[in-house]
């Protein structure tokens, strides 16, 4: 699943015949005039100022400001700009107009097995939060589409007055469709209003999440995506995500602040059990990361680099399973060049590595690794006789190998 | 015994590179049971009408390469399964092709990164055909003893070491391709092995999943007991707890679930696998999977380090119980060998060959070439040059650094003579008539010998065995006269003692100035005198002083052509770059410099 902010996902739902309020996202003040000079709405309406960022809980941090004119509306532009919360920096702020409503509701597809489900609701907004069993669900089966016999039955039955099912149901159709069309995963619209002005179902707040891995067949997606918890990609993060989309193979790179335990373990699966068995003996995750699929030896040096280079580890786990085609000597080769870096950087001090692997190539990535002690470094190497996680038990424990 | 891939699984693969190695990996299995090769054929339309030679044991077979599905299964009516391996963005089309196919019942695909659309519409045209889908992002699936898909179970060493040449009693299904493996291992180790292991991927929505197999596994008498590994995300494993505890099952099924480490970490962060993604109010915890197959009566140990001895727990009791006969291990080393390459058994001691070719010079098989032993970078930053380079690769030995200094001036010195000389006009001609560069200069290079240039060898042969015999020079000239006519190095088209030639009164001079003993130059120069007392234009010419020089430095005698026609090669790049640029036009003679001696035009006679 791949997070679309809320600029680019309103304008897919407009793509696909869905009324949305208008709106500008910018990056710098300077902007705002040049565009309020051109845009009459932004001079007539009440506005809306929000950071265009992925960071959770906007309200509370007073990233989003309502019911302003055109003067406060640039003077919370301004201030939002450039603003560091938690770290990271406010690069973009969307600009919209508030619409003018009384009733809200709830609409949504979400994609499960075999198909999608439609949700609607005749409430919505915060309201919807404590009457989830409000719900009305329709499954399509992937293929498909609803029918809109179906689409009004829905509505019908999730209690809109009459007069508003038949334009519900045919705003669920759209939103169907923009979710099949745009490899959608998850569509949800809250709320969803009765727009007083022109009598239109406007969607007022939108969560937009697409499949990325469709992105090839959408070549007008011109938007990043955003991450999806509750703060923005980190320099770091997002040189790893590059270099995953233009590999063989993958690298992933996921930093957690605080954390004394860094992962580099091998396999999307078995990384995980790495987690669990660090987290389960009290131990603190520095990041998650993890290489699959025989990625080439400098990416997963770019990778081992970023890795001892989190603040405050206290130790290393090249973890994995025995691999089916990764060639352990060639991936080793990678790690074992970012470590000599690291360590030349002065980044390995006091840092113990711990390692079990197995795979083709075993034997000569393994006798690599077990060499790197004479160089200095507090290493620590295990085949595949060792089980899996054991290691984590002698490093957070130290628990010797029985 | 054993579930989806059995004995009579016959294979098409679909896609290119990554496919052939996985049939590599599929060979290598066949050859360790003793099985015919279950490959019949490619479908990868770039390569269409083509072979692919894979090593089965010690011999190659080929399999051909197919435009289609239809074509290959109407070619192969044995096929049914078909292995994608194609990119995201051709695999919906691919396997879709497979699927349509009647003779084909079974679609694994490896390919990661298809859209979860994809996935589900493969799953529904699959449902709807009554065959397998399995993927996306699967590894494979394997059965002891019977039938390899891809490249689950990893090296030749691994298959081995995880008894996958026989049959055992537990199955496996896991998401993660590494994992498999490594529940394989453990299944070998702390049990008596596996019957069938199944990489059903980590996408969201798998064409097959757990329940699917654990039915599949249900009716498999051989399989005694199921390990899964699941993971946070989907509700597969719910699935798979619902349908075991939906009746009293024969098979024993034991689960481990990965993230739990989502409870401490941020929400919503993504793990390895496209499907490890909880979901919005908390579906799919690993905790609720967990506690789900614990209800539905699966053995779930609390963490990964706990499930070997689980396996060993559940294998023993069944042994007690009588259910699983403990089998008697084969003795491995019975077993086929994967054939070492050559390389392997040099380096192992295992076997002698005779080389081909012996050098004497260079060696590149490090990270640089050594020439006679010194590492280039060495040279070139301990400030040695080009003619360094030629004493070495020419005459293996380290010039000093008057010698190279003599070696730069002969190389300078013969680099170019105008584009009128055979070899240049040759080149010349070349590049007008659009020749590329190497073979226009090879055509100059072609007129290189005892009429242009390549009289250097002859004259230093002649001359030190002249200096070698001491002879005289009128003795010396005696004998060529009696022996072997004309001397090389002396004589001149055009030079002459009243137009003498620069070039040698400049190595002479430089030569003489440094006051080495030269002994051959000496002998040719004294010869010259007599010659042009005969003759003004038997003057020693550029071939002759290079050769009686160089001599003087020690070259060995089989080198001293090398020198002109490596110094004339610079010559020839500069004449081919010149004219190219130049755009020059292809060069025909023009009749007036031909003299038309051949008869006149004539009747033909009839041919009798």
């Amino acid at each position: 699943m791949a997070k679309v902010l809320e600029g680019p996902g309103m304008d897919l739902l407009k793509k696909w015949g869905m009324e949305v309020p208008r709106h500008v996202v910018i990056t710098s003040p300077d902007q705002f005039s040049h565009l309020a000079n051109v845009n009459a709405w932004l001079r007539d309406q009440k506005l809306v100022v929000k950071a265009h960022e992925a960071i959770g809980s906007r309200m509370k941090l007073g990233l989003v400001k309502v019911g302003l004119d055109l003067a406060g509306a640039e003077k919370a532009a301004k201030e939002m700009l450039g603003k560091t919360v938690g770290g990271m920096t406010v690069g973009q702020v969307i600009i919209s107009e508030m619409v003018q409503h009384e009733k809200e509701y709830y609409v949504a597809v979400k994609s499960v097995r075999d198909g999608a489900e439609i949700l609607t609701a005749a409430v919505g907004g915060i309201e919807i939060e404590s009457q989830w069993e409000k719900i009305q669900r329709l499954f399509v089966s992937v293929g498909s589409p609803p029918e809109p016999a179906a689409l009004k039955k829905l509505a019908k039955s999730a209690g809109f007055p009459s007069e508003m099912v038949d334009p519900v149901a045919e705003f669920l159709g759209k939103l169907y469709e923009c979710y099949d069309q745009e490899d959608g995963q998850y569509l949800e619209i809250n709320p969803l209003t009765w727009r007083a002005s022109d009598r239109q179902l406007v969607a007022l707040d939108a969560v937009i999440m697409v499949d990325g891995d469709a992105r090839f067949r959408h070549p007008d997606w011109n938007f990043t995506f955003a991450s999806e918890f509750g703060r923005p990609y980190s320099n770091d993060e997002r040189a790893i995500m590059e270099i995953d989309s233009r590999i063989k193979g993958s690298v992933k790179f996921i930093e957690i602040p605080g954390g004394d335990t860094a992962l580099l373990p091998a396999g999307g699966g078995a990384s995980v059990y790495y987690a669990d068995a660090v987290v389960a003996l009290g131990g603190k995750l520095a990041n998650y990361s993890e290489y699959s699929g025989d990625p080439p030896d400098w990416a997963v040096e770019a990778l081992t680099d970023k890795v001892c280079s989190l603040p405050g580890i206290k130790r290393i786990i090249v973890g994995g399973a025995i691999a089916n085609f990764t060639n352990v000597k060639k991936t080793f080769a990678g790690i074992i060049g970012g470590f000599r870096r690291a360590k030349s950087e002065g980044k390995l001090e006091g840092v113990e590595i711990w390692v079990r692997r197995g795979g083709p190539y075993e034997k000569e990535g393994l006798a690599a690794m077990q060499a790197l002690e004479k160089e200095g470094f507090n290493i620590h190497v295990y085949d595949r006789w060792t089980p899996l996680t054991d290691i984590i038990d002698m490093a957070i424990q130290g628990k010797r190998a029985s | 015994m054993s579930i989806v891939a059995t004995k009579e699984t016959r294979v098409v693969i679909q896609g290119g590179p990554a496919g052939q190695n996985a049939a590599r990996r599929m060979a290598e299995f066949c050859h360790l049971i003793k099985q015919p090769f279950i490959v019949s054929a490619f479908v990868f339309p770039p390569d269409a009408g083509k072979t692919v030679e894979l090593p089965y044991g010690s011999q190659l077979i080929s399999v051909p390469v197919y435009k289609t599905i239809a074509e290959a299964t109407t070619r192969h009516p044995e096929i049914n399964t078909s292995l994608v391996y194609v990119g995201p963005d051709r695999a919906y089309a691919a396997a879709l092709e497979a699927l349509n196919d009647k003779k084909i019942q079974l679609v694994s695909m490896i390919t990661e990164g298809v859209p979860e659309k994809d996935a589900k519409l493969l799953t529904k045209a699959a449902k709807e055909r009554g065959k397998l889908f399995n993927g996306p992002s699967a590894i494979g699936i394997i059965s002891a003893g019977e039938c390899r898909l891809g490249v689950i179970g990893g090296s030749f060493d691994n298959l081995v070491l995880s008894k996958l040449y026989r049959p055992g009693s537990f199955g496996v299904v896991t998401k993660s391709g590494g994992l498999s493996n490594e529940i394989i291992w453990m299944a070998s180790q702390f049990a008596d092995g596996i019957t069938t292991a199944i990489g059903i991927g980590g996408d969201g929505f798998p064409g097959s999943d757990y329940a699917t197999y654990l039915d599949l596994f249900e009716k498999d008498q051989q399989t005694k007991a199921v390990v899964i590994v699941g993971e946070m995300g989907g509700d597969l494993e719910e699935r798979a707890a619902e349908w075991y505890g939906q009746k009293k099952r024969r098979i024993k099924l034991i689960a481990v679930v990965s993230g739990f480490c989502a409870e401490v970490l941020p929400k919503g962060m993504k793990f390895g696998h496209a499907g490890a993604k909880e979901g919005a109010h908390g579906e799919g915890t690993a905790r609720r999977k967990a506690e789900l197959l614990r209800k539905a009566g699966a053995i779930v140990p609390e963490t990964f380090g706990k499930l070997g001895p689980a396996i060993q727990q559940t294998y023993q009791e069944l042994v007690r119980a009588g259910v699983i006969k403990a089998q008697e291990d084969v003795d491995a080393a019975a077993l086929p060998k994967l054939p070492k390459t050559v390389d392997q058994a040099i380096k192992e001691g295992d076997v002698f060959v005779e080389p081909l070719v012996k050098t004497t010079i260079t060696d590149d098989r490090g990270d640089e070439p050594l020439y006679v032993g010194y590492a280039a970078s060495d040279l070139i930053n301990k400030g040695y040059g080009i003619p360094h380079v030629i004493g070495l690769l020419w005459d293996k030995r380290l010039l000093s650094a008057q010698e190279a200094e003599i070696v730069k001036r002969i190389l300078m010195l013969s680099a170019d003579h105008g584009p009128c000389v055979s070899g240049a006009l040759a080149t010349i001609i070349g590049s007008s008539a659009g020749i590329p560069l190497s073979q226009s200069v090879a055509a100059g290079l072609l007129m290189i010998g005892p009429r242009f240039g390549g009289a250097v060898t002859d004259a230093g042969k002649y001359f030190s065995y002249a200096v070698k015999q001491r002879m005289t020079p009128e003795a010396f000239l005696e004998y060529m006269k009696a022996n072997v006519g004309p001397v090389p190095g002396i004589g001149h088209r055009v030079k002459s003692v009243k137009n003498p030639d620069k070039r040698v009164k400049e190595l002479v001079g430089y030569v003489k100035s440094l006051g080495i003993p030269t002994p051959h130059l000496d002998f040719a120069l004294q010869v010259e005198k007599i010659t042009t007392g005969k003759k003004e234009n038997l003057i020693l010419n550029v071939d002759g002083t290079m050769a009686a020089v160089l001599v003087d430095l020690g070259f060995p005698v089989d080198s001293l052509n090398g020198f002109f026609t490596l110094a004339r090669t610079i010559g020839f790049i500069g004449h081919w770059i010149d004219q190219k640029q130049q755009g020059s036009r292809l060069i025909r003679l023009f009749d007036y410099l031909v003299n038309y001696a051949a008869p006149k035009r004539r009747d033909v006679p009839p041919l009798k």
